[in-house]
Parts: C-alpha cells; structure tokens; sequence
C-alpha cells in the first residue's frame, strides 16, 4: 500500500444520518479509532467525564484509558505530549477544555507543532490534531469565551479550521486527521446541539476550501462558524427585500481558500467579513487585504465592510455578552446597506 | 430679505439629491409655485417649485450636483431688492439650519454640500473607474449616487447605457430608422446639418424647398415615409423643434416663445420663400410662421394642425412625454394611428431610443403643460388661419384620436380640406402616398 | 573486594571498540566545535551558536547504550549530543554554513541540529521545549509496545519552567520509558543554578515526581554512562522515567554574545583542569584499553573528519531562494 493511497481515500459516503454536531464530532473520532490504532485522543477529563461538552462521552468504554487518555491539568506538558506523540509515530487528538486554554499551551502549538517540519528541514512531521472548543454565548465571560483563529492562522505550519456544520465538523476533523501536519479544529460551542444530516461512513471535507452555502448578486459576505448561520438568517430576511445574498462559509482559516472569496466579490462587487473573533487584526482584515490585493479589488463598488467582536473582553451580562459580537440584525443591516449603494 | 431655496427632502430616506436642471435662468424672475429645479434622488426624478416670487439669483449648485438635503441651492430676491452677500455656513441638515442665525452678514463664498467631482478630489469605487476607464468615459461626467458622491457601478453603467443608446438613437436618425412605413430600398439621402439654435438638416433639389415642422413628442425623422412619397428634386428643411430630436432643451414660456424661436431659425436658413408643411404642433407653429412671415410662405401644408380648438388628448401627450421605456411608450402611440397594429414593438423601440435622454422628456413634459394644460389647447390660432394669405392644405384622418377633425371646420373657405378614412393622427405615416400625393398637387 | 571494583563501569561495561568510539566522539565534539567558533570568526556562519566545550563526557556517556531506534531531545546546545548519537559533522558542518546538504536543508541551523534517522528529534531554541515532547516520544514507544526509550536532554536553566514540572508528572504517571537528563553547567545564561533554583540539587526534584533522581559528576564518563546504564535498564523494563543531573561546565560563553561578566576567570580555569576528554583518555590508556598512539591516531581521525567536514560544507549549494516556503507543510502529491 503507498502512502498516497492511505491519504486521499475517501470513501463514498451515500447514506446519511441525522446527528448533531458534537455527535459527529465523535462520530469521526469513532471511525479514526477504529480505522487506525495510532490514533488516540488526549483531554483533560475526556475519558468517565465525557470531556466539559461530552464529545468523548462513552468512548473510553469502548477504547479504554490507553487511547482515551485525561491528561493531568497540564496544557502545556499536555499539548507537548500530543506534538512529541505526533512526531514519533501516534495520531494524537488533543482536547482543550476551552480554546482559551490554548494560550497556556502556546509554546507548543506555535513553537514546536507548526515549526518543527521546517526547522528540521522537512524531516520530521507532527501529525497532531488539536481540538478547540471556542466562542461566545454561553455566558463564560472573559477566559472561556475567546474566538482565538486569527491567532493561530497567522502561524506557519499550522492548518486552522472552523466547521458550522455536523456534515463539516466530521469532514474536516477526519481531513485533520489525514493531514500529515498539525491541524487546529475550533468547535463553536453554541453549535454543539445543533443537528444535521452527516454521512455515516468516512469522508474528509477538504481543508483549505470554502463553501458556498447561499448564492447571490448582491453582496458576498464571508463568515465562519456561527456567524455563518447568522449571515444566512440574514440573507433569508434581506432576501424578501429583493437583495440576494452570496454567504461563503470559510471553514478554513489556514490556508485560505483565495479563489471562491475572489470569484464571488468579483460577482457582487461587494464584501462583507463576519467573524466573532476581535475585529481588529482579524480575520476579516486578512480577508479585506486579500482582496483589496486581488484582482477582484477592481470590481469593488463599496468600502469592504467588517463585522468582529468588540475591542473588549466577553462580558459576563448576556445582553453586553450579545452586543460584544455580531447578531443577525447587525449583519443584516450592514449588508443591506452595502447592497443600496449606502456604504 | 431674500428668500432660500433649499434641496428638499422629498423621500423619506434621502439624505442628498442630485440637482438635475434650473428651470429659470440666474436673474430670471420665477412666481411661487412654479418649477424651479428638478432634483434626481435614487428612485425619481422630481420637480421643485419656487418657494416664493421674485428674482432667481446666486444659484449655488449647479446641474449634477449632489446637493445635502437643506442645503441652499439658491436664493429668490424681490424686484429691485439689494443683493447681500451669501449666508455663510451652509449646513448639511435641516435642524441645524432652524437654529442658524437667518441674517448672516458676512460674505463667504460658500458653496453647497457639493462632494462630487472636486478638482482632482473625485471618489468613484474601483469598479467605477474600471468600468470608465475601459469604456473610455471620463468620470467627471458620470454623476455619484454613493454616500458622500461616490461613483458607483451602477452610475456608470447609467452612463454608458444612456451614451450607447444615444449613440444609437443617432445612429437612427441617419440611416432609415425602423419603421414598418419605410421599408422601400431608396437611395442614401443626403443631409448636413445647419448651425443655429434649432437643429436643421436640408436636402438639396430643384425648385422652392419644403420646409417641414413635425409635431409634439415627435422630431424630424417623422417625415421618413413622406420623404419617400415626394418628389425625388423636391429640396426640403426640417426643422427640429425645440426640446425635441436634435434641437436643443430650450425652457418656452408659450406658444408665442415656440413661434418665437422657429421664426429666428427660419429667417436664418431660409434663403428665399418656402413652401411649409406642418403636423399637429408643428402645423399650429407653421400657421403661426405664414402668419408672421407672409411673404416667406408660397404654400402652407397643414397635416391635424394643432390651434384650432380647444379639445386635445392630453393624456396621450403626457403620456408619450413621460414614458421611459418602450413598453410604455407604445400603448400612447397606438392612439396615434387609426389601425393599433400600425405601430409595431419595433417602432416603439425606435421611437423610444429617440427619446431616450431624460433630460428630454422632461423638457416635453414641461412643454406639454405649458402648451396644453389640464389637457386643454391654451393657444387659438383660427384668427391667425383667417389671415393667411398663401395657399393652403389641410388634411386630417377622420379616425383622429389626438385632434378631433371636426376642428378642421374651422378653416375659412379658401383652405382645401382633405378628410381621409381609415387615418388617425398621423397622415403622413399612416397613408404616405396619398398625403404626398395631396402636397404634390399643391405645391404646383 | 576485588580487581574489578576498582575498574571503572565503562571499562568494564563497554568493549574496547565501543570506548575508542566514544573518544573519538568525544574529540569529534571539541574539534568540531572548535571548527564551528572558528568559521564563526571568519564569517562563514551567522546567527549564534552554544557551544559545549567541556561538556563532552555528559553527552557521550549518556547516549552510549541507544541504538537509532532510541530518541533523544536536544536543546539549544546540542552539537555534543547530535554527534554522540550518531550524525556526521560534515551535514552538520553544512547546516551551521545555512546549505542545501545541511541535516535542516539550512533551514534550521545551530539551534535546530537534529538527525532524525539516528533518533535525535532536534536541537530546540526554547528553553524546556522538549521536555514535553520526549514525554511523547516516550508514550508512542509505549503505546505501540516498542521497547526503545527516550533521552530529554535539558539544561540547569529548564528546571525552572512549568513544562519540566509537567512533563515529568505526566511520564511518571504514565510510566514511560524517559530518562531525564539534566545538563547543570550551573549557568542559566548568566544566572546561577544555586541562585534560581529552590533545592541544592536538580535531581532533588524527582522526588516530588516518584522517579529516582541521582546527582553524577558529569565530567566522568564512567559515572554517566553508569548512572544512564541503570535508568535505560528501568525504563526498558517498563518501570517508568528517572532523572539524571550530570555536573558540568561550560567552558565558552552561553552564546557567542556572552561578554563573561558573571564567572571569574579563575572559576573557567579551575574547571579546565577538569577536562572530560583528557581524563577518559587517560582512563582509557591506564586501563589498557588504548596506548597512547593509537589515541593520538583517535584525535587524529576525528581532525580529519572536521576537516573533510567543513569543506563538504563550503563546497554544499545554499537554498534556492525560491524554497522559502518549502518544508512548511508536507509536500502534497498533485
């Protein structure tokens, strides 16, 4: 069997089942442990706890403490472990209680998993899967709420996505897996219950590649996450205005998929960002220099727009909590006025 | 203390509206409630009328202009009032300028909210440049409907839509427009156009030329079908009137004004005495010329002249003025002909390429209103047809819809009257070879 | 007692090849360091680079029993242990000189030296950064029921870091074949051992983990290769991790900016005289096991060696330019 063979299937996925996003989640982990014994998931209070959002919940039972291992409360070590793992043979999954935890482990995310290939000239790899569940709404207030993609997409060496769908969440985790370097996966914690047809069998959905999940003429708004689900509501509600919306899901921070944004704005000559993370030096930002770099900057008709989070912590008071990052209606009223000309 | 005249806020969402044409000239004197300007927003064109009597002077904002809601745009002075220097500080909303002192004392020479098109300054999207600059159109002419003035797609494409059927509608007037009347293969005519205010072409021939006024809404290509029907060495003068075909929009106080101005005309590009032909309007205004310049009349040909009585078909006339597509414009022009299929969607569509600058038609529909207000004939010319001398013709379809025949009655005794069957308005198109068959023998 | 108390391990552990093999790597190291702050003078290497003159035996010693299928992690001055487990100094030499035929390709250079087909997973520039990682390493073994075991290599300076305290938690916790080698050269850069660190002994700190944790003069050869001999056996056998403190001495500054403020003179050349190289040497003939021609012939082979290694390295291509971003990701099969 050659390597290519192991890495590019994909099998035709045919039957679907409906499932929500956390369960697909574990459904890929499911079919990564029993497809490849190198596999194995990393957590803090992943194994009899299920993990803080019972995504690993019962798979200890079936794959016991060996490959469903809770690590000590140890971010750092425990991050080093999965990349050590990675690079001498295993597949690890690493689980953050939340993303904001990450920062503790920053140093082998950012030092060590993303450079190692490069530092070593391409002759090791560290095939680590570092799972982050992210985002606000739930009322966790500043350290548990944090959107940390633009911190992690602005390194080399790392691949950062970010599923809005159970289909996606369990395609892209399996072509993180796939992936012979290191993926980061943020999960938003507000689409965990959400549900969803996903394919029973094994598939990857391709990092790197964006979806367009409405089209349009009128405006383009790029989103990822929630925020995607939110551009759509508002596109739904500007769409009996008579203004067609196109919403790109961007799934993939890291790389970027150039191509579709580029296409689109070149369609509607409009851009809107929407992303929960700050605003400021976001992703938005990166995507508003793509194309203001591009050739779709000469079929711009408007200043590019970008909705982020405020220039502030999560606040703990749900109605500060919802004013600190986009909502439906502030998409709605933005893309509105970009789509009369207003902006 | 002279009186503001402010861009008005006429929609609900308007924030600025493009200041499209002064009706009244800087130091013209306007009366209260008349249009003053006409204002371009986003979804309409619209007219506003003078906030008071007087004298129209210190006009600040220029056609194109996009112009802050409640900005002054100019200022009205009483007969012999003195002219002050202008207010200072003209603000953009209509609150601030409540609070404003009303007597300012100091001359500043300030200028509107006007941020399209500075000197250099110009904001346009990339899209907009592109598009101008691919298209070869200078963005200064290209007027902005984004915030703050910006140029946008849309803009420029109204441009070059509006260039390119331009170019197109010209493009009929000189070489055989699409009419289902002039299919004949004729050989290429020759025309040249001729300076003065109204635009004039001739055709050059043996004898004492045809000089040929068409009527409202219409312009000279009109003629074509009848063109056909005359004598190949018959030389003939179209006059295009104004506000109409290739003439320029000229603001007419009157009918007076209209004769007014086809006269000056008339007496520059007329080297000895004509025969005149006139249709509808252009017949009132050719009634009027043999009435004003006897001498320079042989014959007078009148195709439905208008004049000759009060009722008319406003409805029609306003609504060939008004329409601004072809689908709109046909259902009126089917009133024109006896036979509805005599106009068909091609001819509309010609005849809409024709009147395709908006500027245009909203110089007719001014027309139209002076002319024939609450769809009356404000003008009489019965006493005028009692005073020609030169011989005279009229024709009329007894199927007209616009100018009821019976208006022909009328006509003294010595003018020969043709009533055709199975014709409307439009006798020249309608039945060309009869009418020129008609002015044929008249002529002689 | 008998004859062979009074012979050191290592004499009487290792065959005579396998000890004439160590003096020649531990020449090699001194030499090619040597060669190293030499072309550093001349201009042919840029950046900085630790030297560990005077560290020689700790890291021979420490690797004489793996075999390429053990890993070892490195730090920031890891030339000694990437020539003692294995790696040519000539791809070293062209890694230092930022070529193409370097171990890195150049893209790593001094700080990031690693051979990872004899098991060295690199040098690395963050001080405990591989602590973590040789957890890992370890784990895999582990969990793929390899018997091979994992050295982690760190300095006096990385005790002090969360990631050590972590990492030795989570290996004793998993039992996993780790041996936790500290290098005390005494010197965090400039700051003292003694001063920075709360307990008088590194190996102290093994304790708090349920590891043993032994203290060995690191310029004895004999008395590292000892003490790894008894932690690889323990972590073979799937009893878990120990810690290993080897006493050393740096003779060179912490980098080429080091300005020497911090130590006397005195102190540098006091622990000269303790040079590991020539006393293994003088173990090694005192017990028979070389004369001393044949280990000039050693040294000899291990100039050689640097010599022809340096000029593999000048006569190396550099980088394409173009290749900036090559080996960021795996290359992907179109």
């Amino acid at each position: 069997m050659n390597a290519q063979t192991q890495i590019t299937e994909v099998t035709s996925p045919g039957e679907t089942r409906e499932m929500s996003y956390a369960e697909a989640i574990r459904d890929a982990m499911t079919i990564a442990l029993d497809r490849d014994p190198t596999v194995i998931l990393m957590g803090e209070d992943i194994g009899t706890y299920g993990g803080a959002f019972q995504v690993t919940l019962d798979l200890i039972d079936k794959y016991g403490p060996e490959r469903i291992m809770d690590t000590p409360i140890s971010e750092l070590g425990g991050a080093g472990v999965a990349v050590g793992a990675a690079l001498t043979g295993l597949k690890p999954i690493f689980e953050f209680q939340f993303s904001d935890f990450a920062a503790l482990a920053m140093e082998q995310i950012v030092n060590q998993a993303a450079k190692l290939r490069y530092m070593l000239g391409g002759e090791a790899a560290v095939p680590v899967v570092f799972r982050m569940p992210a985002g606000s709404g739930t009322g966790a207030a500043a350290q548990h709420s944090q959107s940390f993609e633009a911190w992690f997409g602005h390194v080399p060496g790392l691949k950062v996505v970010q599923p809005s769908t159970p289909e996606d969440a369990k395609g892209l985790l399996l072509a993180a897996l796939a992936d012979p370097d290191p993926v980061i996966v943020f999960e938003h914690k507000l689409l965990y219950k959400m549900k969803g047809q996903v394919p029973t069998g094994y598939y990857t959905t391709p990092i790197g590649k964006a979806a367009i999940r409405r089209t349009g003429d009128a405006v383009t708004i790029v989103a990822s996450a929630i925020m995607v689900h939110r551009a759509l509501e508002a596109a739904t509600k500007l769409a009996a205005e008579g203004i067609e919306v196109e919403v790109i899901d961007l799934r993939s921070v890291r790389p970027i998929d150039r191509d579709t944004i580029i296409a689109s704005v070149k369609k509607t000559g409009k851009l809107l960002c929407v992303y929960e993370g700050v605003r400021t030096l976001g992703v938005g930002a990166e995507i508003s220099a793509l194309i203001a770099e591009s050739e779709a900057f000469d079929y711009l008709d408007a200043p590019i727009q970008r909705l982020g989070g405020a220039e502030a912590p999560i606040p703990y008071n749900p109605d500060l909590e919802r004013a600190a990052v986009p909502q439906v209606a502030d998409i709605e009223t933005v893309a509105r006025r970009l789509a009369k000309g207003e902006v | 203390m002279p009186v503001e005249v402010i861009m008005p806020k006429v929609d609900m969402d308007m924030a600025r509206g493009t200041l499209a044409i002064w009706h009244v000239a800087e130091g013209e004197a306007v009366k209260k409630g008349a249009a003053l300007f006409d204002i371009e927003t986003d979804k309409a064109a619209m007219e506003v009328e003078a906030p008071a009597s007087g004298i129209l002077r210190q006009i600040l904002a220029q056609p194109g202009q996009v112009i802050a809601v409640g900005s002054p745009v100019a200022y009205l002075y009483a007969e012999g009032e003195a002219v002050v220097g202008l207010p200072s500080a003209a603000p953009e909303t209509s609150e601030v300028m409540a609070v404003a002192d009303p007597a300012p004392a100091i001359a500043t020479a300030q200028t509107p909210a006007q941020v399209a098109d500075e000197a250099g300054d110009l904001r346009a999207t990339p899209v907009a440049r592109r598009l101008a600059r691919e298209a070869g159109l200078a963005l200064a002419e290209v007027l902005g409907s984004g915030p703050r003035g910006r140029i946008q797609r849309a803009d420029v494409e109204t441009a070059l839509a509006r260039r390119e059927l331009k170019a197109t509608a010209s493009q009929a007037l000189q070489s055989p427009p699409i009419l289902s009347y002039a299919t004949q293969n004729t050989p290429p005519l020759e025309w040249s156009p001729q300076p003065g205010d109204l635009h004039v072409t001739t055709r050059k021939g043996t004898g004492t030329p045809l000089a040929m006024i068409h009527g409202f809404a219409a312009d000279s290509t009109g003629w074509l079908a009848l063109e056909r029907a005359l004598p190949r060495d018959l030389p003939l003068i179209r006059i295009d009137l104004p506000s109409h075909g290739r003439s320029p929009l000229r603001r007419l106080a009157g009918f007076a004004d209209l004769a007014k101005a086809v006269v000056q005309v008339f007496d520059r590009v007329a080297e000895g005495p004509v025969h005149l032909l006139g249709h509808s309007l252009g017949g009132a205004v050719a009634l009027a010329l043999s009435d004003i310049r006897p001498r320079q009349v042989r014959t007078l040909s009148l195709l439905s002249p208008a004049g000759l009585g009060p009722e008319i078909d406003g409805a029609a006339l306003n609504g060939i003025a008004r329409a601004s597509t072809a689908d709109s414009l046909a259902p009126w022009l089917k009133r024109l002909t006896a036979r509805p299929d005599g106009i068909s969607h091609d001819f509309a569509k010609a005849a809409m390429l024709a009147r395709i600058d908006p500027d245009l038609r909203a110089a007719q529909q001014e027309l139209a209103q002076v002319l024939f207000p609450d769809g009356v004939q404000a003008f009489d010319l019965t006493a005028a047809l009692e005073r020609v001398t030169a011989p005279t013709l009229m024709v009329w379809g007894r199927d007209d819809r616009i100018l009821p025949w019976k208006q022909a009655l009328a006509a003294p005794g010595e003018v020969a009257l043709h009533l055709l069957r199975g014709v409307g308005h439009v006798p020249h198109m309608e039945d060309p070879d009869t009418v020129a068959a008609l002015i044929g023998r008249h002529l002689k | 007692m008998t004859v062979q108390d009074n012979i050191p391990f290592a004499i009487r552990h290792f065959s005579p090849a396998a000890l004439r093999e160590a003096l020649r790597k531990m020449h090699l190291i001194r030499l090619f360091e040597e060669g190293a702050e030499e072309s550093y003078m001349r201009g042919l290497i840029h950046g900085t680079m630790h030297l560990s003159i005077g560290q020689e035996a700790s890291a021979v010693a420490t690797c004489m029993e793996l075999t390429d299928a053990d890993k070892i992690t490195s730090t920031h001055r890891g030339h000694g242990h990437c020539i003692a487990k294995g790696a040519d100094v000539g791809r070293m030499f062209a890694e230092f000189f930022g070529k193409e035929t370097g171990y890195c390709h150049g893209r790593g250079g001094s700080m990031h030296i690693a051979d990872v087909k004899t098991g060295n997973l690199g040098a690395n520039g963050i001080v405990g950064g591989g602590l973590p990682i040789a957890v890992g390493a370890a784990l895999t073994a582990k969990r793929l029921g390899r018997d091979d075991v994992t050295i982690c290599f760190f300095g006096d300076g990385a005790n002090n870091e969360g990631a050590f305290h972590e990492a030795l938690n989570m290996a004793a916790i998993w039992k996993l074949p780790v041996i936790f080698v500290c290098e005390n050269n005494k010197y965090g850069m400039s700051t003292p051992a003694a001063y920075a660190t709360a307990v008088p002994n590194i190996a102290d700190r093994a304790a708090a983990y349920s590891m043993p944790g032994v203290t060995v003069d690191g310029n004895d050869f004999s008395a590292v290769a000892e003490a790894l001999h008894i932690a690889i056996a323990r972590a073979r056998a799937g009893d878990g991790p120990s810690l290993v403190e080897n006493l050393t001495y740096r003779w060179r500054g912490h980098s080429k900016s080091d300005r020497n403020r911090y130590r006397t003179k005195d102190e540098i050349e006091d622990w000269m005289t303790r040079d590991p190289i020539a006393r293994f040497r003088a173990e090694l003939i005192a017990h028979g096991v070389l004369d001393t021609a044949e280990a000039e012939a050693v040294e000899a082979e291990a100039k050689q060696a640097v010599a022809d290694g340096v000029d593999f390295a000048k006569a190396s291509p550099a980088p394409g330019i173009g290749d900036v971003t090559k080996f960021v990701h795996a290359e992907v099969a179109a």
